[in-house]
């Protein structure tokens, strides 16, 4: 690790005038992908700015029909929130299974999106239930958040501060963890919402997740396992390294996918129970 | 439903989520398996009756180990010390053209750096190597040298190149980025079997071709004509993957060298004091008894943390220059690099069998893939211990094998949980099964007929090990009823209706242990004057529980509780001889001469107790700690006669191979739509002698298993074939079994006495790894078989068994 300025922030103000005047300073969130990345020396911030503690950043509500995240809660807290739990369960669950339980207490749903990592789970969700994502700038349409692998609509110095999740009909996520590192090598987050069925794709991606719409069209006249079952991802489309090829990850897909519609359509799929360790 | 793979919840409402990911879970990993363990009584009339034998007792030492208040590697901070911080090779083959040191040297803290050109007028440039006997043609092993720091070309990713010494670890990773190395890069091998084809690129100049060493052993002729009358012949690969045994504990090091006396003090992870003083005294030159290894507790060590790495020679050599102190302690990124590797060995294998499934002989063709340098004992544990159980239960004559020693441009390889004998196991019974599914024989019904029978041992084998004691069949037939293989087909049926493909496999193995390197074994007992006892020895625990087996044995034969035994490991100025901790033999060599010294304590003490009580020694008894005079029914106890007069002993013994042996059965079922194999249950029953404490030896059960579990399904070492870039560098792309990724141990013993250790002992630190290879693979080719899958190479990877599932499928 090289040594850097730390830097607690005060205010989201604060926090994003330093980031703003300063490119090579970072902002600290839960720090679980970042700190890794600094202890391997692989990236040389001047400062970090602490903004994990900022009360603009904190809060869960479920209000009009839509359900408001802070950007600075941890995935445990947004697991155990009875107030996700009853809106968007699906939701409760993904941040229940991101990483390991010393993940979950450290990192952020801020963090996460924030650095949009092509195998994260968040992304899918905010895709899927068509969020907004709320800075210190502007509100972002989850449409136009995700800009590829690693790669978001944010600019230097914005944070996101919220993330506002429109309440769907019924939603729900499936994954097959990597066995390693417990990221996704396909998670498949289906939500019927206002605006239709949105089935967002993380893990597999070529370049980072994706709406299929193959499979929203299928889907769109009512969601059934069967609809997937005839579907085929096109293998071009997913992404390829040493644990998984195009093939077996476009066919992770497609049974994600299935089992997620199996159970939002409530039928139980021979096999369901066993998926995926 | 696996525990680990439950669904988090199914909530009713707005939204359903199906959380199908690896959940820790909370129910006990395994099932209680002392209520099945049952004894068998082939009892040996003259072996000790372990009075506290077979206890479920609690770990002494975890209290204090869960509380913190143990005493790693890292903990040693020694006053007036500096750090260090390797320069490592960043590409696996090159030469050094040129080392600039002088902008590290002037940065902040930097206190000294040093390269392979100081390695080299140190001295400090060979490994010690166990590898001195001669092989085929009786040619002699070429072993090359290894300085500290490399001197002019690098072999691996990671190999050393420079080490910087600052006042601060940060300072001295800082100055790290301040060294120029200039390479000029050469071609790499990468594969051990591309490393012994003609034209591949040669590692070291007195290596030719890559083979550092070739033997062969059985009787060749023999097995060619068992092959030529053969019914059946049945051939297989099995290569047993390169794995990262990953200890829990990081390597650390910290180095003191005494300019007055010229002595070093070193604290590092350790299997045994005695083994690391003498690598490290052979790599210097330095003599023995001016090394002074310190170590306390060891957080894990599977053979790993048995070598005198170069990284401590060259914190020797800093030490020395600098007259301070030296510490490092390793990142998890270095350790995936520079830590030895395991396995690594590439094996063919040849059955032949008569009409009735009666085994006429085996044919082995091993390649060990030592990596870049060879480590100690690294070359040698892939040679000895197939060879000892090269039949391994069965009664086939003929068998031969070739065996070389091959270089890559990798890490060091060494022993790794077993040592090879998981290797030739898994060879052995993929074979056996392979063939009884080929000439439509039952897998447990070949296995019977060609087992050596209960009452032919001791058993002397083509290869001239002597089988002292086991039961086969009792292990046999006790797994299969435990398994309830009987009803199996009923279960297989059920899981093709929910569209799963369910296998059984099982195993039965054999494997050496026993025998050890140094010339005896040794335990040292001190009574003190509260009563308590303090045993020294020198095989040092890494997480076996020595403090609690040792004081057990202890206990029992003073006839004292447990509890007042303390034991005190890795302390040098005992000058205790004895062996390290591997190869399973702990409890046989070091555990048992903790009972020749608890015997051999009343026996001096006994005519010191006389004198204080007043009579001739034959009046007095000895029991519980207490000596009485049968003449005056005066007492005095052991406390209080070593508080007259020093009460001290030493036992001591060298004991030769004893056979721990067993059968283990896996039930799987594989989802073919994702390729996951679940195990659904798994069953040991094994013979590992006198059982000290069932916990500990469950406990050394369930974490062998697991590793063998993590060998089958996910781990392995993987390196760019082009580039011999470390692919697998981190916990984020080597996979590691989880917790919860197991649901169910069944473990049950069948104890036949060893007739090695008057304790009855045989061992058990590796049987789980040696057995479950082989009862795992097998379980999926158990499942996979009837769709014409043919075997796929390790590790058996969801991914894989989905392309080989989807294969068979299309082929149909």
């Amino acid at each position: 690790m090289y040594a850097f300025q730390y830097h607690k922030a005060k205010s989201l103000n604060e926090a994003g005038d330093i980031l703003g005047k300063d490119e090579e300073a970072r902002p600290l969130s839960g720090g679980m992908t970042l700190i890794p990345t600094l202890k391997q020396r692989l990236a040389q911030p001047t400062q970090l700015v602490d903004i994990a503690g900022l009360a603009e950043l904190a809060g869960v509500e479920n209000k009009n029909g839509v359900l408001t995240i802070g950007a600075a809660t941890r995935h445990a807290d947004v697991a155990a929130s009875k107030v996700v739990q009853q809106a968007i369960p699906a939701l409760a669950c993904l941040a229940a299974g991101i990483g390991d339980p010393q993940v979950r207490n450290r990192g952020t749903l801020g963090g996460s999106v924030a650095n949009n990592d092509p195998a994260a789970d968040y992304p899918s969700a905010v895709l899927a239930l068509n969020a907004k994502v709320i800075t210190n700038r502007r509100e972002i349409a989850a449409d136009d958040y995700f800009q590829g692998m690693f790669t978001t609509a944010l600019e230097p110095g914005e944070l996101i501060v919220r993330i506002a999740f429109p309440l769907p009909k019924a939603a729900a996520y499936c994954k097959f963890p990597h066995p390693a590192s417990g990221y996704a090598m396909a998670g498949v987050f289906i939500a019927d919402t206002a605006q239709g069925v949105r089935v967002a794709v993380t893990g597999a991606g070529a370049s980072g997740v994706f709406r299929w719409a193959e499979a929203e069209k299928a889907l769109a006249k009512g969601i059934s396992a069967a609809a997937i079952e005839k579907l085929t991802l096109a293998a071009d489309d997913c992404n390829e390294d040493i644990h998984g090829t195009r093939e077996y990850r476009a066919q992770l897909v497609k049974v994600m996918a299935t089992r997620a519609a199996a159970a939002l359509s409530g039928k139980k799929l021979h096999g369901q129970d066993h998926i995926e360790g | 439903m696996p525990a680990q793979l439950r669904p988090h919840a199914a909530v009713d409402g707005a939204g359903i989520c199906v959380m199908l990911i690896a959940i820790p879970t909370e129910e006990k990993a395994c099932r209680s398996p002392g209520r099945l363990a049952v004894r068998v009584n082939i009892m040996d009339q003259h072996h000790h009756h372990f009075e506290v034998g077979g206890a479920h007792l609690s770990r002494l030492e975890d209290l204090r180990l869960i509380k913190g208040e143990g005493c790693y590697s890292a903990d040693w901070n020694l006053p007036n010390q500096v750090h260090a911080a390797f320069l490592r090779a960043d590409r696996a083959h090159a030469k050094i053209v040129s080392i600039s040191t002088a902008a590290a040297r002037k940065a902040k803290g930097v206190l000294g750096v040093f390269t392979g050109e100081d390695a080299v007028k140190a001295g400090y440039v060979k490994p010690l190597s166990f590898l001195t006997f001669a092989g085929k043609d009786g040619k002699k092993a070429n072993i090359s040298e290894r300085p500290a720091l490399t001197a002019d070309r690098v072999r691996f990713v990671g190999d050393l190149v420079a080490m910087v010494v600052a006042e601060t670890a940060l300072q001295a990773q800082d100055a790290l980025e301040l060294i120029e190395v200039e390479y000029q890069d050469l071609p790499v091998v990468v594969s051990p079997r591309a490393a012994v084809a003609p034209g591949a690129p040669l590692l070291h100049d007195n290596v030719p071709g890559n083979l550092a060493f070739e033997q062969e052993a059985g009787d060749a002729a023999a097995v060619d004509a068992a092959f030529a009358k053969a019914a059946h012949v049945t051939k297989l690969r099995l290569d047993v993957t390169r794995v990262a045994p990953n200890p829990m504990e990081p390597r650390a090091c910290a180095v003191a060298f005494d300019a007055g006396s010229g002595k070093f003090t070193i604290h590092s992870p350790v299997q045994g004091i005695n083994m690391m003083r003498m690598q490290l005294a052979a790599y210097t030159g330095v003599a023995d008894d001016r090394i002074d290894v310190v170590a306390r507790d060891v957080g894990g060590g599977f053979g790993q943390r048995s070598i005198g790495y170069p990284e401590y020679v060259a914190l020797m050599l800093a030490a020395k220059s600098l007259g301070r102190p030296v510490k490092w302690v390793s990142s998890r990124s270095e350790g995936f690099m520079s830590d030895s590797h395991g396995r690594a060995n590439y094996i063919d294998g040849e059955l032949a069998l008569d009409r009735d499934g009666t085994f006429l002989g085996m044919r082995i063709d091993w390649i060990a893939d030592l990596g870049a340098y060879l480590h100690p004992a690294g070359p040698v544990s892939p040679m000895r211990n197939p060879v000892t159980c090269l039949n391994g239960v069965y009664k086939t004559q003929a068998l031969f094998g070739r065996w070389r020693v091959v270089l890559t441009n990798t890490a060091p390889v060494s022993a790794y949980r077993g040592a090879a004998r998981p290797e030739i196991a898994f060879a052995i019974e993929r074979l056996v099964d392979e063939a009884a599914a080929q000439m439509n024989i039952d897998p447990a019904e070949i296995r019977r007929r060609n087992f050596i029978p209960t009452d032919a041992f001791p058993y002397k084998t083509p290869t001239g090990s002597v089988y002292d004691i086991a039961d086969f069949h009792g292990v046999l037939d006790k797994a299969m009823k435990l398994a309830d293989v009987a009803g199996f087909p009923k279960r297989r049926a059920e899981s093709e209706k929910r569209g799963m493909i369910r296998g059984l496999g099982f195993s039965t193995v054999i494997e050496n242990s026993g025998a050890g390197m140094f010339p005896k074994d040794e335990a040292r007992l001190e009574v003190h004057a509260d009563g308590t006892v303090t045993a020294y020895s020198v095989s040092h625990s890494q997480g076996q529980g020595h403090e609690t087996t040792f004081a057990q044995i202890i206990g029992d034969g003073l006839g004292i509780s447990a509890e007042r035994v303390k034991l005190r490991q890795g302390i040098g100025e005992q000058g205790l001889i004895g062996n390290h901790t591997g190869g399973s033999r702990t409890i046989v060599g070091a555990g048992t001469v903790c009972h020749i010294a608890a015997k051999k304590l009343v026996e001096v003490a006994t005519p010191m107790a006389a004198e204080q009580l007043g009579c001739e020694p034959s009046q007095v008894a000895y029991a519980h700690g207490e000596f009485k005079s049968t003449a005056s029914n005066k007492k005095i106890t052991l406390g209080e006669l070593a508080a007259k007069k020093p009460l001290t002993v030493t036992g001591e013994g060298k004991f030769g191979s004893t056979f721990p042996n067993g059968c283990h059965v896996a039930e799987i079922e594989i989802d073919p739509q994702t390729g996951v194999t679940e195990v659904l249950s798994y069953v040991t029953v094994d013979d590992c002698g006198t059982v000290i404490n069932h916990t500990i030896v469950e406990g050394q059960m369930h974490g062998a298993v697991a590793q063998g579990w993590g060998q089958i399904f996910t781990e392995n070492v993987v390196y760019d074939p082009d580039t011999g870039q470390l692919l697998t560098g981190s916990f984020m792309d080597y996979a590691m079994p989880k917790a919860g990724w197991i649901k169910d141990i069944q473990i049950a013993e069948h104890t036949t006495f060893g007739t090695i250790s008057p304790l009855g002992v045989k061992g058990m630190g590796e049987s789980g790894c040696t057995a479950s290879l082989a009862a795992l693979t097998n379980a999926v080719m158990n499942a996979l078989r009837p769709m014409g899958v043919p075997p796929p190479d390790m590790p058996l990877t969801a991914h894989k068994l989905w392309q080989a599932i989807s294969a068979a499928k299309k082929g149909k």
